[in-house]
């Protein structure tokens, strides 16, 4: 097959129906967009809530220097008492291990932080979540001997878990029907190439052009839509994100979370899968019209 | 070259296009398909392409056995097969030398190849001073050279020719068949359906006549009727 010959096609086919091959590539840039906003908000409230996963009500911080003793009567405590539907104990290397994570912005601050200074602790589930019950319980178990202190998750951090993850869905059920859209585009536009080029088509045929070399350029254009679509995103989220992130609370501002911030290397995963959803739907798209309107 | 058994073609709404044919054309043969609209002419010429597939009987071309030809090795198939049509199907917005280098380029030629191909069949069409003209810029017969070239600058075993003299004059209707002629003279096997009877006449080639789809002549150096 001829390269040369392919990627002129390609472009004059670009340069054809320009204003519909521009819709598409904003359709595929703004549904993209949102993706990866939801999956980035997703992100950071993930990061700022990392102790509060999995149910997670209370925490029991034992003192760093607590007995094995103590720390035997504690988790039989936890395991007799019949308001506790599950718990997990975070030894030493743990505790540094998470630390890390929540101060990986500020890596000064890890440096001064061994693993032998921080409390291990007790992350428990009750079966009872409402706020009172968990108070109770917390103030039962922070009584114990070798207990450093108890932390209850705040009805501020359930409110933004909750908050983000209807806003998630939310956002992604609009995502899906712009996706869509999207792909109805670039099929559209592939399919009306094809239909303004169907006496050259004719020709291919007759002469013996194979059937991917009469593909083959059409494809490449959706392709090519939706990739062009995924960069236009990928540059607008990657220009507001640090606006966003000066925008957000801190963990100064709100006690028991740390910021609100998504890490370089999750950004550049969401970046990957967004530059991926733009060429699988170009692709796509223009498959299916290729073969459905190409009848090679 | 080609050989019919047997075959039969039946359209969706049960026309019969060709029944039962029987046929054996020799390589470098020049045949000549004569009969009434929707005799089947037209039909017999698509199966050899393989753009219409028989219901039943067997066809082989250049010794391979067609219907059961897979649907990728077709354009491979086509490769030996040069078209000519009454409607010239050229390309509007090409040059004549665009219009035959992309018959190459398409099976993917090299570029040497085309820039010394083209010339040369348009010098054998007569046409290479009108190389850079559009095709409407050309007269019917001119347009109907550039399609001939195209068929043939890939140096085809077999031509296939449907009613290519049917929108031109007799004049320039003879001027394409001596050019056909030419072609045939080269060994190249040379299928055409016509309604032309002074071209038959004065050729006198091997002529098959069709009925409602049925073979109900074959004549070598036969007249149209």
């Amino acid at each position: 097959m001829k390269l040369d010959y392919m990627l002129r096609e390609t472009t004059s086919n670009l340069g054809r129906n320009i204003t519909i091959g521009i819709a598409s590539v904003m359709t595929v840039a703004v549904s993209l967009a949102l993706v990866g906003a939801s999956l980035m908000l997703r992100s950071g409230v993930e990061n700022a809530t990392k102790r509060w996963q999995g149910g997670i009500e209370f925490v029991v911080f034992m003192k760093p220097d607590a007995t094995p003793d103590q720390l035997a009567l504690m988790q039989s405590a936890l395991e007799d008492s019949p308001s506790i539907a599950s718990f997990k104990y975070v030894d030493k290397d743990g505790a540094y291990k998470e630390f890390i994570e929540l101060f990986s912005d500020t890596p000064e601050f890890a440096d001064n932080v061994k693993a032998s200074d921080l409390p291990t602790s007790y992350r428990v589930e009750p079966f009872d979540k409402s706020a009172d019950a968990v108070e109770s319980l917390a103030a039962q178990f922070g009584g114990g001997a070798g207990v450093l202190k108890t932390a209850t998750a705040s009805t501020t951090i359930r409110l933004i878990q909750s908050l983000s993850s209807r806003l998630t869905v939310g956002i992604f059920i609009i995502a899906a029907f712009l996706l869509g859209a999207a792909l109805l585009l670039i099929f559209n536009t592939i399919r009306m190439a094809v239909f303004s080029r169907r006496r050259e088509i004719e020709v291919m045929k007759l002469v013996g052009a194979t059937n991917w070399f009469i593909r083959v350029p059409f494809m490449l254009e959706g392709l090519i839509q939706g990739l062009i679509g995924a960069i236009i995103a990928i540059g607008a989220l990657a220009a507001i994100k640090p606006f966003f992130q000066d925008w957000l609370p801190s963990s100064n501002e709100i006690p028991l979370v740390s910021g609100f911030r998504v890490d370089t290397p999750e950004t550049i995963l969401i970046f990957v899968l967004m530059g991926i959803g733009g060429v699988v739907i170009g692709a796509i798209g223009a498959g299916v019209a290729v073969s459905r309107f190409l009848d090679v | 070259m080609i050989t019919l058994e047997n075959v039969t073609k039946t359209y969706r709404n049960s026309t019969v296009a060709l029944r039962d044919a029987n046929v054996e054309i020799a390589k470098g043969e020049f045949v000549f398909l004569v009969g009434a609209s929707g005799s089947g002419k037209s039909t017999f010429i698509r199966l050899l392409n393989k753009e219409e597939s028989p219901e039943s009987g067997r066809i082989f071309v250049a010794g391979k056995e067609i219907g059961t030809l897979s649907g990728w090795k077709v354009p491979f198939l086509r490769r030996n097969i040069g078209c000519i049509f009454q409607d010239f199907k050229l390309l509007p917005n090409k040059t004549v030398f665009e219009n035959v280098a992309f018959a190459l380029e398409v099976i993917g030629q090299p570029r040497a190849v085309i820039s010394s191909q083209v010339p040369a069949i348009l010098e054998l069409v007569g046409l290479k001073e009108k190389s850079e003209n559009f095709p409407n810029e050309l007269s019917g017969g001119e347009q109907q050279r550039v399609s001939v070239a195209r068929a043939f600058v890939n140096r085809p075993l077999i031509l296939l020719a449907d009613e290519p003299t049917g929108n031109l004059d007799p004049a320039t209707a003879v001027g394409i068949m001596k050019l056909l002629d030419r072609i045939n003279r080269t060994g190249t096997t040379v299928v055409m359906a016509t309604h032309d009877r002074g071209i038959v006449d004065s050729m006198r080639r091997r002529v098959i006549e069709l009925d409602k789809g049925q073979i109900v002549r074959d004549q070598a150096r036969g007249v149209y009727e």
